[in-house]
Order: C-alpha cells, then sequence, then structure tokens
C-alpha cells in the first residue's frame, strides 16, 4: 500500500538517473580522442568520405541535435546501427546477449547454491575454530585470485586433458540450450569463484552479526535449537547485505565479464563493448551503456523493495515520515 | 544458608566459580556463591552491577557467553546443567526454564510481526485459534488482534517486556529468571509489570529468581532476599526482615541508600568507594575494602557464611558490629 506511494517517485528517479548516464556517455564518446573516421576509413581516407560517412550516420549535425534524435529513435525502439558491421545495434546485441545471460545465470546460481550455505555454515561454527579459519582462508583466496589467472589456468587444464568439458567453440543457449551448458560451465565457474568468495565472506559477517543480537539469546533461551535459531531468527534478519551484494554481482554480470569472455573466447556483451570502444562505434557504446545503466537501476530498486519487506525498520515506503 | 527444607532444593548452586576469560584479562564474577532454593520461593537477588546477580540467572540455563568459563555444582530441577549435552540443556530451557531480560525490546525478533514470534515460540505445537490473542489478554494488552499484527519496533517497551512475559510464562515454566525486567521502564509500567509477573508465576507455582536493583520492589513481592557483592552471597534471609534489618555492613549500606527511608530534604548516603573488579578469588572478604568495620582479618581471610537470626551471613565481624554501630552512634559520623 505504502509501495503504490513510494513506487512513482523511486521510478521518476530511476528515470533521471538514465537521461543523466545517456548525456554523459553522449558527451563521453564524442570527446574521445581518435575519430571512428580514421578507424573506418583509415588515417588516409579523404576529407570528402568523412563528410560522406559523417552525413550518412548524421554526425555532421550539432551535438545537441544528434542527442535528440538519438533518443527519440530509442524511444521507438531502434538504437541506431553499428558503424562497424552496418548491422542495426538491437541486431548485435540480441546475438550476444543470450551468452552473456548464460554466463550470468551459471556464475550467480553456482553463487547463491554455493556461496550463502559456506557463509551460513563457517558463519555458525564457533569463531576461532578450524572450520572459521579454514572459511576465511578459502574465501580471501577466492577473491583475491586475478579471474585472468584462474580463467588461463582452467583454459590449460581442460585443453590439455580430457576431462569431459570444452574450452571455446561455445554454443549460444538461443541456439541450443542443452547444448550451451557444457560450453559456459567452465567461464560460468571461472566467474562464479569471486563471488562466491565475496558471499560467503559477507554472508558469514551478517550471520555473526546477527547471532550477537538479544533476540537470538532470548530464543536460545527458550531452548530453541540451532537449527530452528538460524532458519526464523538468523537468515531473515542476515540477509539484507547478502542480497544487496548478489544484486549488485548480478548486474555486474550482466554488464559482460570483459577478461573471462576474452580468454575462453566467448562472444558476449563485454568484450563487443571493448572492441566498440576502440572501433569508436558510438550506437554500440551507447546503447551497451545505457542497458548496463539500466540492469542497475533495476537492481538497486528491487533490492530497496525487498530490504523493505525484510526488514520493516528500513522500510523504504515509510522514509517520507521523518525525512 | 538459609534453608528451609533444603533436601527439596529445586535450585542448587554450590561453590559457582565464574569468569570472563579475554586476551586481555580475566574478570571474575562468580567468586564461589553458594544458594539453595526450594521450588515455588520468591527470591529477590540484589547487589549492584558487578555483583554477579546476572552471571548467577544465566549461569541457571547455562546461557553464559562462550568466553565464560563456569565451575562448581549447578543443579536445576535435578539436572546437572553444567554437565548436560547441548541438546539436554536445550530440554531443561524448554521444559523448566524461564527468562525475561532486561532489553525487552531487543529480545523480540525485528523482522516478524508479535504474531508470528508467539506462534514460533509456541512451536511444534501449533497455536489454536483465538490462542495467541488470549496469550496477549493474559498479559493486559489492550486490542490484542492489532498487536499481533506489529512489529517490534511499532511497540512500546511496557508492551514488548509484556510479550516477553507471555512468552516465556506460556509453558508454565517451573522457574522464571527475571534480570531487572523493568529497569528501563517508566515507574508506572513498572508496578504493573512487576505485579503482572508475581501474579502469572503465582498462577503457574513457579519459583521466581528476581534479580533487581529495586529492594522495594523486592521487600513487596519476594518472599526472600539474597545480597550479593563481589560475586557471593552475603547476606541470605526472609525479604521484609532483612531490608527492615540488615546485619551484613554492605546489606545496611544497600538499605540506607533507599530514598523512601530518608526525611524529606535529608541527604542520601551513597557507598563509598566503587564496586570492585574480582580478576581472581579475593583474598579476603570482597567488601573489606568499602567497609567502615573492615579490620586486618577481613582483607585477608575469606569469610564463611554463618547463621544468624535464620539467615545466612558473610562477615567475619557480624557478631562486633552491633557494638561498633551504637559506639559510633554516640561519636558522630561513622564513615
Amino acid at each position: 500500500m505504502r509501495l503504490l506511494l513510494w513506487l512513482p517517485g523511486r521510478l521518476l528517479g530511476a528515470l533521471v538517473v538514465l537521461v543523466g548516464v545517456s548525456i554523459l556517455i553522449f558527451a563521453a564518446v564524442r570527446s574521445l580522442p581518435g575519430g571512428y573516421a580514421d578507424v573506418i576509413l583509415g588515417s588516409l581516407s579523404s576529407p570528402e568520405a568523412r563528410a560522406a560517412l559523417a552525413e550518412q550516420y548524421g554526425l555532421d549535425k550539432s551535438i545537441p541535435e544528434q542527442y535528440l534524435l538519438w533518443v527519440l529513435s530509442a524511444l521507438r525502439g531502434d538504437f541506431g546501427t553499428s558503424m562497424v558491421s552496418q548491422l542495426p545495434v538491437t541486431d548485435e546485441f540480441a546475438s550476444r546477449l543470450p551468452l552473456t545471460l548464460g554466463l550470468g545465470v551459471i556464475a550467480i546460481a553456482l553463487t547463491v547454491l554455493i556461496g550463502i550455505p559456506l557463509g551460513v555454515y563457517t558463519g555458525t561454527r564457533s569463531t576461532g575454530g578450524r572450520s572459521s579459519v579454514l572459511g576465511r582462508l578459502v574465501s580471501s583466496i577466492g577473491i583475491s585470485v586475478p579471474e585472468f589467472v584462474l580463467a588461463s589456468v582452467i583454459v590449460f587444464l581442460f585443453s590439455r586433458f580430457a576431462l569431459g568439458l570444452r574450452v571455446g567453440n561455445v554454443v549460444s543457449p538461443a541456439t541450443d540450450l542443452a547444448a550451451s551448458i557444457p560450453t559456459l560451465i567452465l567461464p560460468g565457474v571461472v566467474l562464479a569463484v569471486f563471488c562466491i568468495a565475496s558471499t560467503a565472506r559477507t554472508t558469514r559477517d551478517a550471520v555473526l552479526g546477527v547471532l550477537v543480537e538479544p533476540h537470538v539469546g532470548a530464543a536460545v533461551a527458550r531452548g530453541e535449537s540451532k537449527g530452528f535459531i538460524i532458519r526464523h531468527h538468523v537468515l531473515r534478519n542476515a540477509s539484507i547485505p547478502i542480497l544487496t551484494l548478489v544484486a549488485t554481482l548480478t548486474a555486474y554480470l550482466l554488464g559482460g565479464a570483459v577478461i573471462v569472455e576474452t580468454v575462453f573466447d566467448v562472444p558476449g556483451l563485454g568484450s563487443y563493448l571493448v572492441q566498440a570502444l576502440g572501433r569508436r562505434d558510438y550506437a554500440v557504446i551507447q546503447s551497451g551503456v545505457l542497458l548496463a545503466t539500466v540492469v542497475f537501476v533495476v537492481m538497486s530498486l528491487l533490492v530497496d523493495v525487498l530490504t523493505g519487506l525484510i526488514d520493516p525498520r528500513v522500510s523504504v515506503a515509510k522514509k517520507g515520515r521523518w525525512a | 544458608m538459609s534453608a528451609p527444607n533444603a533436601s527439596a532444593a529445586q535450585i542448587v548452586v554450590e561453590n559457582a566459580v565464574v569468569d570472563y576469560v579475554t586476551p586481555s584479562r580475566t574478570v571474575r564474577a562468580l567468586d564461589g556463591a553458594t544458594l539453595r532454593i526450594p521450588a515455588g520461593q520468591r527470591v529477590g537477588v540484589v547487589g549492584e552491577s558487578g555483583s554477579g546477580k546476572s552471571t548467577l540467572g544465566l549461569l541457571l540455563g547455562r546461557l553464559l557467553p562462550s568466553l565464560a568459563t563456569a565451575t562448581g555444582a549447578v543443579d536445576v530441577a535435578g539436572s546437572p546443567v553444567l554437565e548436560l549435552t547441548p541438546a539436554a540443556i536445550a530440554r531443561l530451557r524448554r521444559s523448566e526454564l524461564a527468562f525475561i531480560a532486561q532489553d525487552a525490546v531487543g529480545s523480540l525478533n525485528p523482522t516478524l510481526r508479535i504474531g508470528r514470534q508467539l506462534s514460533l515460540a509456541m512451536r511444534p505445537a501449533k497455536p489454536a485459534p483465538g490462542e495467541l490473542v488470549a496469550m496477549l489478554e493474559r498479559v493486559r494488552i489492550r486490542d490484542p488482534e492489532r498487536v499481533l499484527r506489529l512489529f517490534p519496533h511499532e511497540i512500546s517497551g511496557g508492551m514488548a517486556q509484556r510479550i516477553a512475559i507471555a512468552m516465556a510464562m506460556h509453558r508454565a515454566p517451573r522457574i522464571l529468571v527475571a534480570d531487572e525486567p523493568t529497569a528501563a521502564l517508566d515507574t508506572q509500567v513498572r508496578d504493573e509489570v512487576t505485579r503482572l509477573v508475581f501474579e502469572l508465576a503465582r498462577e503457574a507455582g513457579s519459583t521466581v529468581l528476581w534479580l533487581s536493583h529495586d529492594l522495594i520492589a523486592v521487600a513487596k513481592w519476594c518472599d526472600r532476599i539474597v545480597v550479593m557483592y563481589g560475586g557471593r552471597v552475603v547476606e541470605d534471609g526472609v525479604a521484609a526482615e532483612v531490608i527492615a534489618r540488615p546485619r551484613h555492613p554492605y546489606t545496611a549500606a544497600l538499605a540506607a541508600s533507599l530514598p523512601a527511608r530518608l526525611a524529606p530534604g535529608e541527604r542520601l548516603p551513597a557507598i563509598t568507594g566503587s564496586p570492585l573488579v574480582l580478576t581472581g578469588p579475593a583474598a579476603g572478604c570482597a567488601f573489606a575494602p568499602r567497609c567502615p568495620f573492615a579490620a586486618e582479618q577481613c582483607s585477608t581471610v575469606r569469610p564463611e557464611p554463618v547463621i544468624r537470626e535464620s539467615r545466612g551471613i558473610l562477615c567475619h565481624r557480624i557478631d562486633e558490629i552491633p557494638a561498633l554501630v551504637a559506639a559510633g552512634a554516640t561519636s558522630g559520623e561513622t564513615s
């Protein structure tokens, strides 16, 4: 009920963020040194050819005019054309998004299925015990090993020895879902290692924080069992920082994982956007950044709503009463 | 100590020693506390902060923090508390004991509605329709249907304490340990909550251990008073008598600081010195540094409890003090 009053304001805020980011990225790509014409036509091209190219993509108009045209066509679902491939940006994204999504889903699923239980386990063992030291060690290693190192090791292992999983020759989930999973597992696992380690660490800290709260002591005094207390009085209370982290990781993964995509030769969004940046492919860069922004805005909106539902004390819907 | 039917004691604490061990230092909270409580008695345990009364209360349910070490014998309803397995101690807490804490709002889960918490506390039984409402009516909460839908941060401290009491008394515990449950409440609510606890405990036939600073409430509601200092029981007897005619110098000092005893305008006497923090066993009487009657042996020889006027008293000079007081009174100030 309060949510219905709160949501429009929050959506308006999200819109302001989107407009702001679109202006920033629009200005940023145009102020990059090295013009698109050098990339596409070569540095020895004639001024006439450059002018023709500018006209073809509407880049001869004033920058505010270009921005308005871009926004108007984006609202109609047309995000422009890639100057490199001559294909609509939406087509380019549509062919790459399933791969990025597939990697993201695998990594987040592993994170939730392994990272959270691991954190709860280490958080509820006595501190200073062997399992807690081991938990901290494993999560420190998981957090600090660079992705390119882990990815290279895995690529080496699985391409040198036939271990049942393939490296390279990735199949997109859009063409064949079942066949795509074995090809995406390895890069998915590499992405998941950091996510699992950081989630386990955050979960452990959150659980330890809740365990010292007086209401947990009261439940112990009532003679509740450990499992009961963890299920009913710890997990829900500890879930806000975990939720925030997992949402952030999800948004980050959906923006594309450049290093892992590059090492495993996965033609996903991340590596594509980096290529586009190098080629000054304006429409692709703008749309990619905008897409990532939308994902982040939606995720943070979701986290805010869920946080209010989990812990009524921090209900965002009620903030207006005191603010 | 004062031992009416000591054989039938429901709570037996024998020479209990509890240390809180941190890397930087060890603090001794109980320094050989001994206490026997028969079933159904209402016992007020009083003493300053640091006297060990909260530790004593927690010890009965083996609820001490993990940095605490406990030795001695603790028997609750026939079970040796310190030797039980984790499952057995949980069973004992469930079936025999109930605790009410000072921080009532904190003792409720902030993320769950009151109704949900009450039904969780009743598990494995499921609340019958109307049972939760009846539980709240029993602790005299108005508009219980509405309160069941509220979250802990939406209710007052007094109401939270009533809900904690409802949860604690729901199982009709044989032993109720209440650690300053009214200290955070204002005076009017304090009286109502105190009355509620003792009435419900009487209905359920529970033994009450009322840990408190409030001597007046102890005199009014408890059969017996146990005065603690430095982790030991220093005086133990019938509540009204001990408060009216304290024998131990510490009890006397506590009783003298009651505002109700004074005429308007008179200055409240404070106990000189500050409460001690023990780091190991006290060499003598823990109160000696603050005691106006302390002699040499008081700081070197540990006193053993003696029985006077059917009270247990922990004092070397118990028989000399009346004469000393009389002498001091004629010459003016005693301290």
